[in-house]
């Protein structure tokens, strides 16, 4: 996207109100196996990690939290969750700025048998970017 | 005006209430004989006087804030227990006049007083959310405005105390992570919860007064001058113990020098309240802004209430039965009968209940079964009992019959207590609700402060070495998964199938010194040329350990066999990493403590294997979850600073992966 001076940067404004337009609301229902109440899918990041190892990440100082694997036929996967999503929000509690193991525990409260995710998608981010260049 | 009273040995002022109250009591006790509820309650006062007699020498004698705070929670607690107790005396008193009146005059009518069953309430997870104002973090810096916290929890004579939590503007709410179960509470029950709170200040001495006064006041006074302004603010000898709403009693105490708790906030619930899940509920604030224990509180508390009636827990009636399915007249089988919850289990012998066999059918007793006594069968000689259910569109009537009359009415009895326990209970006897005993403490893991494996796993005591081996193999899943991405560095490709390196037990290298890759390092060549003979086992079994970690289970002759310790699965796994730990260190590290277990040559993933190696040996063929020494996965002391570097930039303990 290149900048002209002098012309107006409304291409710029509309981008990001697209890409806040395209968060996901995915709604995961844990399941029980046994003594544990699984969600079927792996986190990696969080503001004590080290964001230049994520390999899902676009901006490689991102420190949020990014979903790096989902289990086949489990929980996640059966909401709609994908691989390289960064997890915005869970149950309405931030997760841009926690550590990995906040996160972890955010996620995996006992009393809580779903969990609602606000995640954006590169995806879609980068679909929206293409199209408008 | 003082006169010693001879129960309790404190001063009590005459005519004061108190006073009235154990002549009252000493007068009903003299006229009435002390059951067996009067001596258990009498005990549990004095055990409650003694304890506080105790709270208030230690709180005399501590110069610590925080055990002020714990010592002054511990009078409160006593304080308000034993004056429940007392109005619990007071009150049982009070039913044995009543009754004994009643039996008297004879004129009550046959007491058709059906009791509901008792229950166990529980609340856990107590939250109160708070309100900081922005003022709260912009203008005051410097000195953090605490306030100590805790809650009392009251059903009927019955009191807990919740841990003591110390807030200030970091806290957004309020947690109080205890359990507090209510053994016996009926379905009228009132629980009561109390927040006291008190400012967590150097200076006690200002108590209650406002504080912009109590500031000004510590700040300008000298310690002499301050002593007697503190005695001067303390109301006499006695100090005033609200009763949380109800009639301040003077207790006598000695002049408690230390911190005050007030009451904050209050609430009340009851059966309505009960859920099996969070619910939130409002607070009744007492105090405002100037008050030194303020604390601002949004105005909620977040906890959850569950309830488990004893009709829905425990075996109501039990006994031999006859049953028939519907209107055929033929069909009678022979059942032993337990009525518990909504159910009325029907197991072919009675030794299946204790056996646990699953019963031969239920029928299930609920709001919506009806159940009537019928008339005098033709084949029976005693009355049968009528059970009918809907399921799903259909009406399905099972009959019962007892071996005798008395049995046939005592089983009606049971039905009948059951629907009047359902009715009292209401929501809680629709589903058992879950009531999570609070379990011992589970041992805290020592995570080194990069975070270790220890870090992201937490591990049970009561978990085997199998369910590690689970987590462990999730992440060599993930880790595989992590390869295929295409942004993993070179050394990845050691763990990749190739046909060089062993991947079975079955094609083992007759060379292990051929195995590592050309992609690697020459470090790799450096252990290869180090490792001779004497210790060809050990990386040998480390490659194959590498390849298949966790079925090292058909050992062959030319490795040690690592089985099943679980140093040896975690080690393994640690060679192979969490995200691809084997970072490979440019040069070797001085060979001299090489030897014969190449301890530093090899990155990490060697020097935690070649760590649990020691131990492993040790512990070989034990099962010991633990780790002999210490701290595993810590950064050897013989580490060079330019291996430190490369493994800290490659350290993927530094973006870790939490299978959730």
């Amino acid at each position: 996207m290149s900048f002209i001076p002098g012309q107006p940067v409304t291409a710029v404004v509309l981008h990001f109100q697209l890409s806040c337009a395209l968060q996901q609301r995915i709604e995961i229902c844990k399941l029980r196996q046994g003594e544990h109440l699984i969600l079927g899918f792996s986190i990696g990041g969080g503001i004590d990690q080290d964001p230049g190892q994520n390999p899902f990440s676009e901006d490689k100082s991102d420190k949020g939290i990014y979903v790096t694997r989902v289990t086949p036929g489990g929980p996640a996967e059966v909401a709609g969750l994908m691989m390289g999503d960064k997890v915005m929000q869970v149950n309405g509690w931030d997760m841009t700025m926690v550590t990995h193991d906040q996160a972890r525990k955010r996620l995996t409260k006992k009393n809580e048998d779903i969990v609602r995710l606000l995640v954006t998608r590169k995806s879609l981010e980068q679909a929206v970017r293409h199209s408008m260049m | 005006m003082f006169c010693r009273n001879q129960t309790t040995r404190a001063t009590i002022a005459r005519g004061s209430a108190l006073e009235m109250e154990i002549r009252r009591g000493k007068f009903r006790r003299s006229v009435f004989l002390d059951t067996l509820q009067d001596s258990n309650i009498q005990k549990k006062i004095d055990h409650e006087i003694r304890m506080r007699d105790g709270a208030c020498k230690l709180l005399a004698a501590c110069s610590q804030r925080d055990q002020a705070l714990e010592a002054s929670k511990s009078l409160l607690t006593c304080n308000i227990r034993i004056m429940a107790y007392m109005s619990e005396l007071q009150r049982m008193k009070e039913a044995q006049v009543m009754q004994r009146v009643a039996l008297r005059s004879s004129d009550a009518g046959p007491t058709d007083d059906r009791l509901p069953c008792k229950g166990k309430v529980a609340i856990s997870d107590l939250r109160i959310p708070l309100m900081w104002k922005d003022t709260e973090y912009f203008k005051n810096k410097g000195e953090l405005h605490r306030c100590a916290v805790f809650c009392l929890l009251q059903v009927g004579a019955e009191i807990h105390d919740t841990d003591m939590v110390i807030v200030d503007r970091t806290l957004t709410d309020i947690c109080f992570d205890n359990t507090i179960v209510f053994s016996e509470a009926s379905p009228g029950f009132e629980l009561r919860v109390e927040m006291y709170s008190c400012c967590s200040e150097e200076d006690y001495s200002t108590g209650s007064t406002s504080r912009k006064l109590a500031s000004k006041l510590s700040s300008s006074l000298g310690r002499s001058a301050g002593k007697k302004l503190r005695v001067a603010m303390d109301p006499g000898a006695c100090s005033p113990i609200s009763n949380g709403g109800g009639a301040t009693l003077l207790l006598p105490l000695p002049t408690v020098v230390g911190p005050k708790y007030h009451l904050l906030a209050h609430t009340t619930l009851s059966l309505s309240h009960v859920q099996d899940s969070f619910r939130t509920h409002d607070l009744s604030i007492s105090g405002n802004e100037e008050c030194s224990h303020w604390v601002p509180l949004y105005g909620n508390v977040c906890c959850r209430l569950a309830a488990q009636p004893h009709c829905m827990t425990q075996q109501m009636m039990s006994g031999c039965l006859k049953v028939k399915f519907g209107g055929d007249p033929q069909s009678w089988t022979n059942v032993y009968g337990v009525l518990k919850g909504t159910n009325l289990f029907c197991y072919h012998r009675q030794e299946d209940v204790e056996a646990n066999i699953e019963p031969a059918f239920t029928i299930s007793i609920n709001k919506k079964t009806r159940i009537r006594a019928s008339e005098k069968d033709r084949h029976n000689k005693a009355q049968s009992i009528c059970i009918s259910n809907h399921y799903g569109g259909e009406e399905v009537t099972h009959t019962l019959s007892a071996d005798s009359r008395e049995d046939t009415h005592r089983w009606m009895e049971a039905f009948w207590q059951q629907f009047y326990d359902m009715s009292q209970w209401k929501q809680c006897c629709d589903d058992l609700m879950k009531i999570e005993l609070p379990s011992p403490r589970k041992p805290t893991l020592v995570t080194s402060k990069q975070g270790s494996l220890y870090h992201e796993m937490v591990i049970d005591t009561s978990d085997d070495i199998s369910t590690v081996t689970d987590i462990l193999a999730r992440r060599m899943e993930e880790l595989e998964l992590r390869s295929q991405l295409g942004t993993s560095p070179p050394w990845m490709s050691l763990f990749e199938e190739s046909p060089g390196c062993p991947r079975t037990h079955n094609r083992l290298p007759h060379s292990p010194l051929r195995c590592p890759r050309p992609g690697l390092l020459s470090s790799e060549a450096s252990l290869t040329s180090d490792s001779d003979s004497p210790c060809s086992t050990s990386p040998c079994s480390r490659y194959s350990g590498w390849a298949e970690p966790l079925s090292l289970s058909s050992p062959s002759s030319h490795f040690r066999p690592r089985t099943l310790s679980l140093d040896a699965k975690l080690s393994t796994l640690r060679g192979r990493g969490y995200g691809g730990v084997l970072q490979c260190s440019c040069q070797p590290p001085s060979s001299s403590s090489l030897a014969p277990i190449p301890a530093q040559c090899v990155p990490q993933a060697t020097l935690s294997c070649s760590s649990s190696t020691s131990s492993n040996s040790s512990s070989e063929g034990s099962h010991s979850p633990e780790l002999s020494d210490g701290t595993p996965f810590s950064r050897p002391s013989s580490a060079r600073q330019s291996l430190r570097n490369l493994r800290a930039k490659l350290d993927p303990r530094n973006w870790l992966q939490s299978q959730v």
